[in-house]
Formats: structure tokens, C-alpha cells, sequence
């Protein structure tokens, strides 16, 4: 599978929910701490380089994209400087972006598209908020104010159009109803800052958390005394974690580590799989939803790979 | 890879989910109420908490409401004002990662209480000064103390990581400018004072995302120190030169250090003699084979 070289450090890559060879890709100069971002929208070819298809600039660091679930060709941006910003692939660079929100008063750290109801995204922020957007809407919804630090990350239930969880650097991982004035439940999920959370696609009580304490943790939220699996084997932070869309068990994570792993947690080895062709810190994946085990994974080495599961990411 | 499935329209939403094929298979009764019927818009609104555009002010403290459910404090935020700034106020209040040192996580003046630290007290506070002053400058100087005096000066950066800081930071006073901005002719320069306080916000920006990523990779910051100061100490650096390098910096005059004394200089007699041929003494190659 080929490479792309972005000219910044990546952030984020999501595989289109449409299309099973398009990619977008969130970038940022200087490892994001300062400087421009870039989001490229990216074409696998059956054989031959990957192409580009669309590149805009924002005037931060871009930290996460996500797809519209409703338009092949809306995208979502979190950018550094606080606001999320929709891009439209029909429409020419000039017009772009097409609408920015800013609302969010310290950097936007994820966002994410609710694949149920697909009318509405949510966004998760340094400033300890979660808003809730909706694409007709040139204001949040509502914003779900209750974690006491960073929200690294948030993302929609696949199976439930009102239901997400957070996860937030005050150790606690939530679920939220958007109907509900507060948090549904607080799991407090790992010693130290909890930088991803993902639901599993096929048991709408299970999501994984991944930690600073470099473990991946399974919790079913009907009884989250106890998790229902750790995963040890990252050597530092664990910076995403994402479940399969073509197995209810198998969970993809990349780490500081700069390695990309592949986890089966309901079997007793649970490292299935384990990628170290990054040379810098591995902090985006994503696994294609229309291609069952096709993999993408980006990094600070400005390098994305897209592979099969078993195979070598580098081979050409 | 396969080509553009082109029978997928714009607005008629991608192809069904693998796990929406397979049909409804939790392990159990989910503890969620049942989805509501109509868009997010309606059914937030119908359920009373909808609060549009509402901007929460990074120091509200209502935000805070479940603290309590929290295992320990949380530490404040990099860009928060900090009050108690140092070492021990700040950091040891926490105990949250002992190994960096009081508390290196997320905030200027945990910056500074990570030279106070683990580093701090021992022999490599010298190594470490140029974060440490970074801690100092934002804590004592920007916000707790006088607002502009002297200790925001680049002294107070020092080397090493300093000045990274310094080039970087300078970009500060144009992050707020949006390329992308369709509208109209470039505005007025901005002021002396405006665009001092752009800086400060690029600092500010700056040390906050450097902080952050420190807080989300702490384990690798401590083995990046730790490897550097490994570097220092190998390379004579820590000790010697280092403090010539801040006394030379602070405007001592410090006498360079003399690479060949003159003389023997310790019980092996002087290094130099291995370099170089030496004459030997006349005769002295007599006898070496026992001439009998």
C-alpha cells in the first residue's frame, strides 16, 4: 500500500464513510503547538500513488476531522484555535470553509458525526466543554459542562442517536443523554488522563477507554465496578482508541509508543496484531467501515499508511 | 481498491453500517432511555435543556459541578492563573506523578516546580534552567506579579529550550489572523501595547500546548529529559560549562579554561608527553639486547 507525505505533522485520519478509498487528514505545523494546520482529503488508487483530491489551510493546527454522515463531501474540522469549521469538497477552495463555529473558548480537540440521526456532530474542547452542533445551526445546541479538565475526546453511540460518551483528562470517562441536564454516568476509568473513548458497534453497553497509564480499558456502563478487560502491551500513553466496524471484539489503538496495535479483547491474548512503521508518535487511526480490515494510520512522522490487517504497512 | 461507488447520492447517507446489518445484538438491556423520535434540534429543545451558543468563560468555576466524584484534584490548567506557583505549593499538593517531579503536569508554574523537583534539587538544576525559567516567567512575572516587568525578558527563557520558545513565540502577534478571511482590505497595525499583548497571548498558546502534550505523554517527556541530561553530562557540559555558559550570560566575567596547563600536573605526569616524538638521550638504546 502506498504512503502520503503531508508537509505537517498529522493529527487525525478518518476513512470516508462513503467512499472505501477516500481519506481525510488533519495536520498541524510544529507538532500543533504553534504554526498553520492543513486538511487533506486524500484518494487510494488501485495501483499508484495517492492522490490528493482537496487541501485547505486554517490559521492553526488542525487536531481531528470527521466525516458527515449525510454529505459524501461535508467534512468537519477541530482546529487549534478553539473554532470547528465544515468544509465542502463540491464546492471551490475559495468558498471554503463554508461555515466556522467559535464557540469553544480554548482548543477544540475532537469532533465527531452522529452516524444515527446523522444531522448533528458533537465537539469536544481543552475548555472542558462538549457542544452539541447541528449542521442546519449557526450555534451550538447545547454544551455539556461538567468534566473538571480537558475533554480529549468524545463520540457518539452507533446504536443510540441520543447517547455519547467523553473521556476527559479528570481521569473520568461519561455517558451523556442530550435530553439529560447532566451526565448519564461517570466511570472513573483510569488513574491518570483519559485521552480516548470508543463504543463498540455491536454491544451498545461496552466502550474502551485509553489512558496516559498506557492501558486500554473495556467497560460495560450497565455494571462499571470492574472493567471488563485491560489491555496492556502500549509502552506509553495510549493516544486513540477505535473499535471495529466488522467485529464486535477487535480494537485498534495507537500509542506514543509510535506503535499501532490491534486488540481482540474477549480472547485471552488479547495483542493480535502489533505495527511499528512509524518513526514519530502514532496518534491517529482509523479502520474503514466499507473495507473490513483496512487500516490507516497517521503520525508525527507526517506520514500516512493505509494497509490490510497482516500485511506490512511499508511494503510497497 | 475499488472504484467510486457511484450509486451513493449526496443527502442520501452512506451505505448501511456492518453492524446495522447485523441486526440488534447487545448483550443485554442497554441502561439508555429509548431513542426519541425527530431531528437532534427538536428533541434537545423538547427536552427542555437546550441553551444555544452558550459560551462557557474558561474560568467558570460552575464547571466544576461533579468535582467531588473525582479520585484526587485536578491539576489547573496551563494557561490558568497560577496563584501558588513553584515547586512546593503547587506540585506536592497533588502527588500526581512523583517521578517528574511534583506535579510537572499542565501548567507554567508546574513547569517550574519540575526544576524544583526530581531535577531541581540535585546536581542537574543547571541543565534544567531553561525550563525552569520559563515556569518562573509566566508565574512570577506575566500574571502574578507586575504585569510587564523584567522577568518576562528572555533571561529568563534561557538556553536549550528557550529558544525555541523565542522564534516561535514571536509569531504570536499574526495567529489571529485568518488567511481564509474573504473580507475587505488588511486593518490598522495594530498598537505597540496590542501587539505586545499578541505576543504574550503566543506564549501563552504556546507553553499551554507544550504543556499539554507533556501532560498526555508523560512517560516519554521524563525518558526525552532524562536522555538529554544523559547528553549534557556526557559531553562535559552539565557542570562546567554550562554554568560558565548562564554566568557569561548574566555578564560575569568568567577566564577561559586553560587547555594545557603547563607542567606535570598529577601523578602520571603531564598528558602531553604521549604526544609527539621525543628525543632520547644519547646512548640510551645501549644495551637494550644485553650486549655482553
Amino acid at each position: 500500500m502506498p504512503v502520503f507525505k503531508t508537509p505537517f505533522n498529522g493529527y487525525s485520519v478518518k476513512f470516508s464513510p462513503f467512499y472505501e478509498q477516500r481519506l481525510a487528514v488533519a495536520t498541524s505545523q510544529n507538532f500543533g503547538i504553534l504554526g498553520n494546520g492543513r486538511l487533506h482529503v486524500i484518494d487510494l488508487s488501485p495501483a499508484g500513488p495517492i492522490a490528493e483530491i482537496a487541501a485547505f489551510d486554517t490559521a492553526d493546527g488542525v487536531y481531528d476531522v470527521s466525516w458527515s454522515e449525510s454529505h459524501d463531501s461535508l467534512l468537519i474540522a477541530a482546529v487549534a484555535d478553539g473554532s470547528v469549521k465544515l468544509y465542502d469538497l463540491s464546492l471551490p477552495p475559495t468558498s471554503n470553509p463554508v461555515r466556522s463555529l467559535s464557540e469553544h473558548t480554548r482548543e477544540t480537540h475532537s469532533v465527531d458525526y452522529n452516524s444515527v440521526r446523522r444531522d448533528s456532530f458533537i465537539s469536544s474542547s481543552w475548555d472542558d466543554t462538549i457542544k452539541l452542533w447541528t449542521i442546519d445551526r449557526p450555534t451550538s445546541v447545547r454544551t455539556f459542562k461538567e468534566h473538571a479538565y480537558c475533554v480529549y475526546s468524545a463520540a457518539w453511540n452507533p446504536r443510540h442517536a441520543d447517547v455519547f460518551a467523553s473521556a476527559s483528562g479528570d481521569c473520568t470517562a461519561r455517558i451523556w443523554d442530550v435530553r439529560e441536564p447532566g451526565s448519564n454516568m461517570i466511570l472513573p476509568a483510569h488513574e491518570f488522563e483519559i485521552l480516548s473513548c470508543d463504543w463498540n458497534k455491536y454491544d451498545d453497553a461496552v466502550i474502551a477507554t485509553s489512558s496516559v497509564d498506557k492501558s486500554i480499558k473495556v467497560w460495560d456502563v450497565r455494571n462499571y465496578r470492574v472493567p471488563v478487560a485491560v489491555l496492556n502491551g502500549h509502552g506509553y500513553a495510549v493516544r486513540k482508541v477505535k473499535f471495529s466496524p466488522h467485529r464486535g471484539s477487535v480494537i485498534v489503538s495507537c500509542s506514543y509508543d509510535m506503535s499501532v496495535c490491534m486488540w481482540d479483547y474477549m480472547v485471552e491474548d488479547s495483542l493480535i496484531g502489533r505495527y511499528d512503521h512509524h518513526t514519530e508518535f502514532a496518534v491517529g487511526v482509523d479502520m474503514s467501515v466499507l473495507v473490513e480490515g483496512l487500516l490507516a494510520s497517521t503520525g508525527w512522522d507526517e506520514l500516512v499508511y493505509v494497509w490490510q490487517h497482516g500485511t506490512d504497512p511499508k511494503a510497497p | 481498491m475499488a472504484t467510486n461507488n457511484s450509486s451513493q447520492q449526496s443527502g442520501a447517507g452512506p451505505p448501511p453500517k456492518p453492524w446495522e446489518r447485523a441486526g440488534g445484538t447487545s448483550s443485554g438491556p442497554a441502561p439508555f432511555k429509548p431513542p426519541s423520535a425527530g431531528s437532534t434540534s427538536d428533541v434537545v429543545e423538547a427536552s427542555g435543556t437546550a441553551r444555544p451558543g452558550e459560551i462557557v468563560p474558561t474560568n467558570d468555576t460552575t464547571s466544576a459541578i461533579n468535582r467531588s466524584t473525582l479520585g484526587r484534584p485536578v491539576p489547573s490548567r496551563p494557561w490558568e492563573q497560577q496563584q501558588t506557583y513553584g515547586g512546593a505549593g503547587y506540585g506536592s499538593g497533588l502527588g500526581y506523578n512523583s517521578g517528574l517531579g511534583a506535579g510537572g503536569y499542565g501548567s507554567y508554574g508546574g513547569m517550574g516546580s519540575y526544576n524544583s523537583g526530581l531535577y531541581g534539587n540535585n546536581m542537574y538544576r543547571g541543565g534544567y534552567g531553561g525550563l525552569g525559567g520559563v515556569g518562573g516567567m509566566y508565574g512570577g512575572g506575566m500574571y502574578g506579579g507586575g504585569m510587564y516587568n523584567s522577568s518576562y525578558g528572555m533571561g529568563g527563557m534561557g538556553m536549550g529550550m528557550g529558544g525555541m520558545g523565542m522564534g516561535m513565540g514571536m509569531g504570536g502577534p499574526y495567529g489571529d489572523e485568518d488567511p481564509n478571511n474573504p473580507f475587505g482590505a488588511p486593518s490598522q497595525p495594530p498598537g505597540f501595547w496590542i501587539s505586545l499583548m499578541r505576543v504574550m497571548q503566543g506564549f501563552v498558546t504556546f507553553f499551554g500546548r507544550v504543556a499539554m502534550l507533556i501532560d498526555q505523554n508523560a512517560q516519554a517527556f521524563h525518558m526525552f529529559m532524562s536522555a538529554l541530561l544523559q547528553l549534557f553530562d556526557r559531553s562535559g557540559l552539565l557542570y562546567g560549562e554550562l554554568a560558565r555558559f548562564v554566568l557569561r550570560i548574566l555578564g560575569a566575567k568568567t577566564k577561559p579554561k586553560k587547555l594545557h596547563p603547563p607542567g606535570p600536573s598529577g601523578p602520571h605526569g603531564p598528558q602531553t608527553q604521549i604526544e609527539g616524538p621525543k628525543g632520547a638521550p644519547a646512548g640510551a638504546w645501549d644495551g637494550v639486547w644485553g650486549n655482553n
